[in-house]
C-alpha cells in the first residue's frame, strides 16, 4: 500500500480512519502466532484432570512414551527440573505449571505429549492413565466461605502488591481477598432511613471465546528464550518468565504479532510458562494451541454472588448501603483479587451515597479459574446495583429513570472511595440513554402472548490503576513515522489509535505512521492491554514522546538556520548532507494515584472514570418465556473520540457480547463439577439472527481533561448496563423479576409460573 | 536423537463408483467402518474423538444427486442431494413449500451447503429438523444392501439416540415424499440459547383432514408420533377446544431433559408448539 508522508494541516482526531490493518487481515497476509511454524518445532497437547479435586498418587506415561512418533512426555516432574518451584500468577504464585501433588478442578493440565505431528501427540494423549485420591470439592462462591474443602492448602501471594501482604501463608481458608471498604456509618445511616431494600443477585461463570484460541510458541538457545505469543501482557510474560527460570530480563524476548480477540483471557500467564519450560527440556521449538473447547479449562469470567441493601428516605434518596459480593475465581487466583477489589469499589454504582459499607471477597473453587473479562467485575456488580435499583423505584411507586437522577453522582461528588468525580459524564449518559430509547414515551405494549417493555441502566467503572506505558516515536529521513508501544492490537483498533495521535502531534497523515507490534527486545514496558486503559495511558505516552521528537525536530529546524515550515526530510538532508538520521522521542507516562486505606479511601482511586448506560425494549413470549431484545441503544462517556468509527464498533461489540452473557451462555456444571458443554455446539454465543433489529451506539459530547486530545477508553464501556436493562424491561413487560443470570426462557417461564 | 517416522492415527478414505463396490467396502470384517455423505457431522465428531474410523466410504461418486417428481407427483431426493439444493430446488419450493421453510432456519448456510439429505437422515441425532418433518409427510427412504434393495417409512428408520435400523452394509439410497396434495404441513422448532442453536424441541404438524399426522423431535430420542393428539384431532373441526385437547393430549408423551431445558419445560413446549404449528399450517401458503 502506498503511504504518503507529506505534512498535513488536516486534523487526525476524531477521523474515522479506516483500520490501518484491515487490509492485511481481510487479505489473510496478517501475521498470527497460530501460523507460526519454526523449523524442527514441536507440538504439544495436553493430558488434563478429570477430577475436580484430588491428589495426584500416579500418572501412567509408558504407554504414550512408546506410542510411534512420540518425541517426550512431560509432567511435573519434568518441570521441576527447569523450574524447581513452577508457580505463577499475577497477584498469587498460586498457579502449577502443570499440575502438582493436586489437581483443583476438572481440565487442568497435569501432563504434555511432544511430537512433530499435532495429531500423533493427541492420540498419544489419550494413552495416558491418572490416579487420584479424591478430596472433597467446593464450588458455590459462598459455600466456599464455610466449606470444609479447601482448594490451597497455604496462601501464596506473589509479593507484588502490597495489600495482599497480610494473607501470605494464611491457611484453612478459601478466601484469597477480602476487600473492605468503610465510608461513613452505614449501619446507622440504614436504622434511619424510611425504607429499607435487601436483594441478592447472581451470575453465571461463561467463556471469552476468542475466536483465535490462546496459542504460544517458545525457541529456545542455551541461555535465551524467545516467546512468539498471543498475549494481551508481553511486558508481565517476560518478568514472570524471568522470574520463574530465575534469568535476567534481557535474555526473555516476548513477542506478539496480530491478537485474535483477547476479551481478557490473553492476560499474565496462560501457556507462556509452559512453553517455555518444554522448549527447555527438549531444546527444540515447542508450540501449544488450545482448541475451542479447551478454553473452557483456562480462563473463565467470575461467577458472583452479590447481597445488596439500601437505606431509602421518604423523598427517594439512598442514604445508606451495605455491599457484599462474592467472587468465584475457581482454581486458581489469576487476577480475581485485582477484580475483588478494583471493581469492587464501585459495587454501591454511579449514587451519591453518604454511608457505605463494601466487603468483597475473591474466592477459590473447585472449578476453572476465572480472570479478567471485558469489563474486570463491572458487569456483574451493574446487574446487581441497577436490578436492585429498578427494584426500589417500582417498590416506591418513583419513575426508574427520575429515581436515578435524585441520587446520581455528580461532577466534583465523592465516590465511595472519598475520590471526587472528575471527567465523568453520568448525568448526560443517563439523559442521553433515556432520549435515545423514547423513555416515558408511550409504545405498543403488545398483547396475548406477546408483550413489550423497556428498561434502564448505567454503570460506571474506574481504570486499573496504579499503571505505567512506555512509548518511543521515531521519525525517519523521509519524515513517515513509527510507534513502538507494546500494546496489543487484538482487533480493537489500537494500532490506528496511536497512530492517529502521533501524527497530529507530527502534523502527519495518520497513514505515514506505522505502529510495531510488541516485541520485548524492541517495543517499552506497557503494564498490558487490559480495562480500557491502553488509549489512555499509552495514548499519553505515544503524545508524549511525539512531542518529544517533535521539540528535537524543531531544535534541529533553529540550530539549522531553516524556516518553521521546512519538511521535515529536507531537514535531516540538510543536516546528514545525504538522507540520513532519525530522530527518537521517548516517554513514560504514569498518572497519579492514592493507594486505599484501611477502609478503602482514597481522595485519587483511578486515572478516569467510564461511564455507560444501556437502554432496552424488549419483547417476551409468555407462553415461551423467550426474550428478544428489539431495541438497543448504548450510550457512553468515552471522552472525545479518536476514531468514531472504532469507537462506535466497540460499543456495539461490548453490547452484543454482554447480550449473549445476559440471554444464555453458561457454563453448566454437574456435581462433580464436570463442565457438561464444553464446546460451541452446546455452549452458543450470539448470532446475527439474535441480534436487535434495531442497536445505536453513542458518544455523548465530553472531554476527558488529562487524557490525550480528550480522549479514555472504550472497550468495556457498552457491557455495562445491558444485563439490568433487560431484566428491568422483562418486569416492565411482564412484572417478572429474574435475579439470576442469564434470562433463559426456562427461567423466565420458571418465573412466570411462581407469579 | 534421530526423529522418527511420523504415524498420522490412520484411516482409509474409500471412493467407490458403484453401489455395488460401496456396499462391499461397508463390510469390513474388522475395524470401524462408515459410509461418509457430507460429513459434517462425521468430522465433528472425528475431531472430538468419539468416532475414529479405520474406513471411511465416501459416497459421492454414486451418482445418488437426483432430484425429480415422478408421474404421480411424488418426490424422489437421491441421498447425496445437498441440503442446499433441497431449499432451493424450485420443484420442492412449488411442491412441498414446508421443506423448503425448514431448510432456512437448518443450521447456517455453509452446513447447508456441505450436508447431504441421506446423511442428515442417517446419522440419528433426534436434534435434526427433516426426520421429524419428513416422517409427518408421509414419507419413505429406499435403502440398499447387501441383500439387495428396500425401502421403509422413514418413522422406522429410528431405534433410538444416535440409532438407526439400518443393517451394516446397508445405505439410504434415496427418500420419497408424496405429494402435498391438499395437505397443509408446518414445522416449527424451538430453541432456548441462540436462535441457530440445536433445537430444544421440533414439531412437525400435517393436516389431513380424517388423518392428521404429528410427530415431535428433539424432546425424544428419535422422532416420535404424538397419535393421543392425532386421535383428538382426526375428522374434528379445529377449534380451539379441540386444540387446547390435542395439546393436553400430546403432553401425556414421556419427555426427558437436557441442557435445552428441564423435562417440565420441554412438556410445556409441546403443547405450546402444538398449538402454534397447527395454526401455522393452516395460514395461507402452507
Amino acid at each position: 500500500m502506498k503511504r504518503a508522508s507529506q505534512a498535513t494541516e488536516t486534523s487526525q482526531i476524531g477521523r474515522s480512519v479506516p483500520r490501518l490493518e484491515s487490509w492485511l487481515k481481510v487479505t489473510g497476509r496478517a501475521e498470527y502466532v497460530h501460523n507460526l511454524r519454526l523449523p524442527a518445532m514441536l507440538y504439544g497437547k495436553i493430558f488434563r484432570s478429570t477430577v475436580a479435586h484430588g491428589r495426584i498418587r500416579r500418572i501412567d506415561t509408558s504407554a504414550a512414551r512408546a506410542h510411534p512418533g512420540v518425541q517426550s512426555v512431560v509432567t511435573a516432574a519434568e518441570v521441576k527440573t527447569v523450574v524447581p518451584d513452577p508457580y505463577y500468577g499475577p497477584a498469587f504464585h498460586d498457579q502449577p505449571v502443570l499440575a502438582l501433588d493436586k489437581v483443583r478442578y476438572v481440565g487442568e493440565p497435569v501432563a504434555v505429549v511432544l511430537a512433530a505431528d499435532p495429531h500423533v501427540a493427541e492420540e498419544a494423549v489419550h494413552l495416558i492413565t491418572a490416579e487420584y485420591e479424591e478430596l472433597p470439592a467446593v464450588y458455590d462462591e459462598v459455600e466456599a466461605v464455610s466449606s470444609k474443602a479447601i482448594v490451597h492448602d497455604a496462601l501464596k501471594p506473589a509479593g507484588t502488591f502490597p495489600d495482599l501482604k497480610h494473607l501470605k501463608g494464611v491457611k484453612n481458608t478459601n478466601v484469597a481477598l477480602d476487600f473492605r471498604l468503610r465510608r461513613g456509618d452505614s449501619a446507622k445511616a440504614m436504622a434511619r432511613a424510611e425504607r429499607v431494600f435487601e436483594h441478592r443477585f447472581r451470575t453465571q461463570q461463561v467463556m471469552h471465546t476468542p475466536l483465535e484460541p490462546l496459542v504460544s510458541v517458545a525457541e529456545c538457545t542455551e541461555d535465551s528464550l524467545t516467546i512468539h505469543t498471543a498475549s494481551q501482557s508481553p511486558s508481565f510474560v517476560r518478568i514472570e518468565i524471568a522470574r520463574l527460570l530465575g534469568w535476567p530480563e534481557n535474555r526473555v524476548r516476548v513477542r506478539v504479532p496480530f491478537v485474535g480477540g483477547g476479551f481478557g483471557a490473553k492476560l499474565y500467564i496462560k501457556l507462556e510458562a509452559l512453553v517455555a519450560v518444554l522448549s527447555l527440556l527438549v531444546k527444540r521449538p515447542v508450540k501449544v494451541s488450545l482448541s475451542m473447547e479447551e478454553q473452557f479449562f483456562t480462563i473463565t469470567k467470575h461467577a458472583s454472588t452479590f447481597h445488596i441493601k439500601s437505606g431509602v428516605s421518604r423523598d427517594g434518596r439512598i442514604v445508606a448501603r451495605e455491599c457484599e459480593v462474592w467472587w468465584n475465581g475457581g482454581a486458581y487466583a489469576d487476577i480475581g483479587p485485582r477484580v475483588t477489589q478494583k471493581s469492587g469499589f464501585t459495587a454501591p454504582g454511579p449514587y451519591d451515597v453518604q454511608d457505605v459499607a463494601i466487603d468483597s471477597y475473591a474466592m477459590y473453587t473447585n472449578l476453572p479459574p476465572a480472570g479478567a473479562l471485558r469489563g474486570f467485575g463491572i458487569p456483574q456488580l451493574v446487574w446487581a446495583y441497577e436490578s436492585h435499583t429498578d427494584m426500589i423505584a417500582r417498590e416506591m411507586g418513583i419513575d426508574p429513570v427520575e429515581f436515578r437522577r435524585r441520587n446520581l453522582l455528580r461532577e466534583g461528588r465523592p465516590q465511595a472511595t472519598g475520590t471526587p468525580m472528575r471527567d465523568a459524564a453520568i448525568e448526560k449518559v443517563l439523559e442521553r440513554a433515556a432520549e435515545l430509547i423514547d423513555w416515558g414515551k408511550p409504545f405498543d405494549r403488545g398483547s396475548g402472548t406477546r408483550r413489550r417493555g423497556r428498561g434502564i441502566a448505567i454503570g460506571f467503572k474506574a481504570c486499573i490503576a496504579n499503571t505505567t506505558s512506555l512509548a518511543a516515536v521515531n521519525v525517519n529521513a523521509d519524515g513517515s513515522s513509527t510507534v513502538y508501544v507494546s500494546t496489543v492490537d487484538m482487533g480493537q483498533g489500537s494500532d490506528t489509535a496511536m497512530a492517529q495521535i502521533a501524527a497530529e502531534v507530527l502534523r502527519l497523515p495518520t497513514e505515514a505512521v506505522t505502529v510495531v507490534h510488541s516485541d520485548t527486545d524492541v517495543t517499552p514496558f506497557d503494564m498490558a492491554t487490559l480495562g480500557s486503559r491502553s488509549l489512555f495511558h499509552t495514548g499519553n505516552a505515544v503524545k508524549l514522546a511525539a512531542e518529544d521528537a517533535r521539540a528535537q525536530l524543531d531544535a534541529l529546524r533553529t540550530q539549522l538556520g531553516l524556516a518553521p515550515d521546512t519538511p521535515i526530510a529536507d531537514l535531516f538532508k540538510k543536516k546528514y548532507g545525504m538522507r540520513a538520521g532519525s530522530v527518537t522521542g521517548v516517554a513514560n507516562f504514569i498518572p497519579p494515584y492514592t493507594p486505599p486505606d484501611e477502609n478503602g479511601q482514597s481522595d485519587n482511586a483511578t486515572p478516569f472514570w467510564m461511564v455507560g448506560a444501556t437502554g432496552v425494549e424488549v419483547e417476551v413470549d409468555t407462553e415461551t418465556g423467550r426474550v428478544r431484545v428489539e431495541r438497543l441503544v448504548n450510550v457512553a462517556d468515552v471522552g472525545t473520540p479518536i476514531n468514531p468509527r472504532i469507537v462506535e464498533t466497540q460499543l456495539s461489540g461490548g453490547a452484543i457480547m454482554q447480550l449473549g452473557f445476559t440471554l444464555f451462555e453458561k457454563m453448566l456444571f454437574d456435581g462433580e463439577g464436570q463442565l457438561r458443554n464444553a464446546s460451541l455446539a452446546e455452549y452458543k454465543i450470539p448470532g446475527l439472527l439474535d441480534l436487535p433489529a434495531e442497536i445505536v451506539n453513542q458518544a455523548v459530547v465530553a472531554e476527558q481533561r488529562t487524557g490525550p486530545y480528550g480522549a479514555k477508553g472504550v472497550g468495556e464501556t457498552a457491557t455495562f448496563g445491558v444485563s439490568p436493562a433487560i431484566a428491568n424491561a422483562v418486569h416492565d413487560a411482564i412484572g417478572v423479576r429474574i435475579t439470576e443470570l442469564p434470562l433463559s426462557p426456562q427461567a423466565v417461564w420458571e418465573a412466570l409460573q411462581q407469579r | 536423537m534421530a526423529p522418527r517416522s511420523l504415524v498420522l492415527s490412520p484411516f482409509e478414505l474409500a471412493e467407490p463408483r458403484s453401489l455395488a463396490e460401496a456396499i462391499a467396502l461397508l463390510q469390513a470384517r474388522e475395524g470401524t467402518v462408515r459410509p461418509m455423505a457430507g460429513g459434517t457431522a462425521l468430522m465433528l465428531m472425528m475431531k472430538a474423538g468419539v468416532l475414529r474410523p479405520t474406513r471411511l466410504v465416501n459416497l459421492r461418486r454414486l451418482g445418488l444427486d437426483q432430484l425429480d417428481v415422478d408421474a404421480r407427483g411424488a418426490l424422489h431426493v437421491g441421498a447425496m442431494v445437498t441440503l442446499r439444493m433441497l431449499e432451493t430446488s424450485p420443484l420442492v419450493r412449488k411442491g412441498w413449500p414446508v421443506i423448503a421453510r425448514t431448510l432456512r432456519t437448518l443450521s447456517n448456510v455453509r452446513v447447508r451447503n456441505v450436508a447431504r439429505v441421506g446423511g442428515h437422515l442417517a446419522h440419528g441425532d433426534p436434534h435434526m429438523d427433516l426426520p421429524p418433518l419428513l416422517c409427518a409427510l408421509g414419507a419413505s427412504v429406499t435403502i440398499a444392501g447387501p441383500r439387495g434393495e428396500r425401502s421403509c417409512p422413514v418413522e422406522e428408520l429410528y431405534a433410538g439416540y444416535l440409532e438407526t435400523t439400518l443393517a451394516p452394509g446397508e445405505l439410504i439410497t434415496r427418500v420419497s415424499v408424496p405429494a402435498m396434495e391438499g395437505r397443509r404441513a408446518a414445522y416449527l422448532k424451538c430453541t432456548t440459547r441462540s436462535a441457530d442453536d440445536w433445537p430444544a424441541l421440533g414439531m412437525a404438524v400435517v393436516l389431513d383432514g380424517a388423518a392428521p399426522r404429528i410427530f415431535v423431535s428433539a424432546a425424544t430420542d428419535k422422532p416420535t408420533r404424538l397419535a393421543a393428539a392425532e386421535r383428538v384431532l382426526a375428522g374434528s373441526t379445529l377449534d380451539e377446544r379441540v386444540i387446547g385437547e390435542a395439546a393436553a393430549a400430546a403432553q401425556t408423551l414421556a419427555i426427558d431433559g437436557d441442557l435445552h431445558g428441564s423435562a417440565a419445560y420441554k412438556k410445556h413446549l409441546v403443547g405450546v408448539y402444538l398449538r402454534r404449528a397447527i395454526h401455522e399450517a393452516r395460514q395461507p401458503g402452507h
